[in-house]
């Protein structure tokens, strides 16, 4: 996006990725072909959001992965994919 | 801000260059010498012709016409040899962002980078030696302040001689003892000890020098034997500082004139950003009656941060050209500072603000130069957008630091 000849972007901006689930819950996240299996889920919340134009549905996990590293995760219910955001 | 390769821009007897460059009508046939500031019974530089004639730096001018009756001697003019050294130096700053001056006439200039904008080394030399007034500048390029200097100095007017990395010994070694920084007493004893060449030098122990000349002695060795390679630091600048009057009706006395000269100096120089600073150049613009304007211009011989030593040389000026009609809007401006005495950096007014202003002075700095090295913005702004939004990537947005 350009603004007043300056370029903008979104900070912040989910990437893709997949998720396999354990029992309705990510077990492992697949990200540029390597697998992390997920140790344990912090918390887990859900947004809705924008109902009256293009409505926003997601379920967000935040989990402890094998290595460590502790990310957010969101599914997005309108379309089933899967993204992570810090 | 350092750069660790470094071109060294040299030109010998600058002053009197300057004066060449000022009276063209004197082929370079004509001795022409430049009479020394501080004593001007004496001749301070001289050129080639009249170096042949056999006069030489520090004779008496009456020596000097006896030896050449048709020499020409130009009266000292600093004031003009720092203004187009001044001119130098800007436009050295649009080709590197890492400007280290010496002295009169000699430069370094940080090439760190440069090479991925210019295409190669060639090339940034190339447009250090653009500027035509100064196409007597001799460049020299390597590894640290010392290896360009000396291969400034082995340069041709108007010439380049690059060392590459990893010839640097080799290039050093032949040079005489006489490139080194060195006063005249120590190049006698390293003269009468035998040592002629940087690779006589090398060849002792460094120990030894030491030993003979202390501290002084192991820097001398380390530098001959290319051991050390001092970085060019970047000189940091404040921002011209401007401030202005408006009076509520047009203003012609000449008295009421200098005492709003008097409180704007003032005013200008309790600027937080001016601590730690002197003052080098001032300039007054007055917006007058009718829509027309004037401006007057000092360059200090000395650089000030007292307000009667600024206001002296304006009070002149504005006498000698004044305002033609009524000033409606004074506005005062220090647009070149030199940095303060050690004693004005410890009492600094507001050693916070300076603090503050030399960060962002700092930061614009490496912002300028992340630019010039990378050709493109790489720094941004975060923004707050909706920071309230439950969506995360609504929130915050990145927009390009402008420089």
């Amino acid at each position: 996006m350009r603004n007043g000849g300056k370029e903008f972007r979104a900070l912040n901006v989910p990437e893709k990725i997949q998720v396999e689930l354990d029992n309705g819950r990510p077990g492992k996240v697949v990200k540029s072909r390597s697998a992390r299996v997920v140790e344990s889920v912090l918390e887990c919340w859900r947004i809705d959001d924008e109902w009256w134009r293009k409505p926003i549905t997601r379920i967000y996990y935040e989990v402890v992965l094998e290595t460590g590293g502790r990310v957010v995760l969101f599914q997005d219910l309108t379309t089933n994919e899967w993204w992570m955001q810090s | 801000m350092d750069s660790l390769f470094a071109a060294c821009c040299y030109v010998p007897c600058f002053a009197l260059r300057c004066e060449e460059t000022r009276h063209p009508e004197y082929p370079p046939t004509v001795s022409t010498a430049l009479l020394d500031p501080h004593d001007p019974r004496r001749v301070w530089q001289v050129s080639c012709a009249a170096r042949r004639a056999g006069i030489r730096p520090g004779i008496t001018v009456s020596q000097a016409i006896g030896l050449s009756p048709t020499i020409q001697l130009y009266q000292p003019d600093p004031v003009y040899y720092e203004a187009r050294f001044t001119e130098l130096l800007d436009h050295l700053s649009t080709i590197s962002p890492v400007i280290e001056p010496a002295e009169l006439g000699r430069v370094y200039v940080g090439t760190d980078g440069l090479e991925r904008i210019y295409g190669g080394v060639e090339e940034v030399i190339e447009r250090i030696q653009l500027p035509k007034p100064q196409s007597a500048i001799r460049v020299g390029w390597g590894r640290g302040k010392f290896v360009s200097w000396v291969a400034a100095a082995r340069a041709g007017p108007g010439q380049s001689v690059l060392v590459r990395p990893g010839e640097e010994v080799r290039f050093l070694a032949s040079q005489p003892v006489a490139v080194l920084p060195l006063d005249a007493d120590v190049h006698t004893r390293l003269r009468q000890l035998g040592l002629h060449s940087l690779r006589d030098l090398t060849a002792l122990p460094e120990d030894a020098l030491a030993a003979q000349f202390g501290v002084a002695g192991r820097r001398l060795w380390q530098l001959a034997a290319g051991k050390l390679s001092e970085p060019v630091k970047g000189r940091e600048t404040p921002e011209p500082i401007t401030v202005s009057l408006t009076f509520y009706s047009p203003v012609a006395d000449r008295q009421l004139l200098l005492q709003s000269l008097d409180a704007l100096i003032d005013r200008a120089l309790r600027h937080p950003r001016r601590a730690g600073w002197r003052v080098q150049r001032v300039r007054v613009r007055a917006e007058l009656e009718y829509r027309s304007s004037w401006m007057i211009d000092a360059l200090l011989k000395e650089p000030a941060a007292d307000r009667r030593r600024i206001l002296a040389p304006l009070k002149i000026r504005l006498e000698r050209s004044p305002p033609l009609k009524a000033v409606e809007r004074l506005m005062l401006e220090f647009t070149s500072f030199v940095p303060g005495t050690d004693e004005l950096q410890l009492f600094a007014r507001d050693a916070g603000a300076a603090a503050r202003a030399g960060r962002r002075r700092a930061l614009r700095n490496a912002s300028r130069e992340i630019a010039l090295r990378l050709n493109q913005p790489m720094l941004y702004h975060v923004i707050s957008v909706q920071p309230w939004s439950r969506i995360p990537e609504r929130r915050y947005g990145l927009t390009e630091k402008e420089q």
